[in-house]
């Protein structure tokens, strides 16, 4: 077996476990959801945290599935995955993302640290709830854009 | 004393032409992407000492042949 075909099947069984874990979480959201709906806690976000695990798996399984099929397909696509200017690309996305992620959770524990001593109100209920979800998709869309800013840049 | 800015140059693109490589056989044969290749003709780009050896190696030449290091004074 050689390195593309060893490291197209670890990418297929990337996909699988992907999909097999989103597929495990997206129902047990459901059905815990259905079945305590009672409970003070929102069940969709771990479905939702499983459908978007499906969708790389899918992802994953398409991209490397045609590939496998194809030669000069399966040696461009790990040619473009180990790309030392796309590395250099995503190593400067997320290290920019990364900065905005600290820079977001030490603003988080200073206003829990001045709402400790009355000098802020205190972040509770749906406003938590979207501090953190903010805390989340924000790096995250900073990490979007500075992979297409870089990609124009470098 | 302001120190120089210091340009890196090179002649992928003349060496590529002169062999007849497209750029995608130029990224097929040193395992990089065209993306890459075009970028490093532009000069947006810098090679890492690996990709530079590997460049010289496939045009049958050293690396400063192909890449040329040069000093450039902000006042020029």
């Amino acid at each position: 077996m050689n390195n593309r075909t060893r490291w197209l099947l670890t990418k297929l069984r990337l996909g699988w476990a992907f999909l097999a874990a989103g597929a495990a979480l997206a129902l047990a959201g459901i059905i815990i959801g259905l079945e305590y709906d009672y409970l003070p806690y929102n069940f969709r976000v771990i479905t939702a945290l499983g459908i978007l695990l499906i969708g790389i798996g899918i992802s994953y399984l398409v991209r490397y599935w045609a590939a496998q099929k194809d030669e000069a397909a399966a040696q461009r696509a790990m040619v473009d995955e180990m790309d030392e200017r796309t590395m250099a690309i995503r190593s400067r996305a997320g290290n920019r993302a990364y900065w905005v992620s600290a820079g977001l959770l030490y603003a988080g524990i200073m206003w829990a640290g001045f709402a400790a001593n009355g000098s802020l109100p205190p972040l509770t209920g749906d406003t938590l709830w979207y501090y953190l979800a903010a805390a989340l998709l924000i790096p995250f869309a900073v990490y979007i854009v500075s992979l297409i800013v870089e990609q124009h840049k470098m | 004393m302001d120190l120089p800015k210091l340009v890196m140059k090179n002649r992928l693109e003349e060496l590529r032409l002169q062999n007849g490589w497209t750029q995608q056989e130029l990224a097929d044969r040193v395992e990089v992407s065209r993306q890459t290749i075009i970028s490093l003709e532009n000069g947006r780009y810098n090679p890492s000492i690996l990709l530079a050896f590997r460049l010289a190696r496939i045009f049958n030449s050293s690396i400063e042949t192909i890449f040329i290091y040069t000093e450039e004074n902000d006042n020029e």
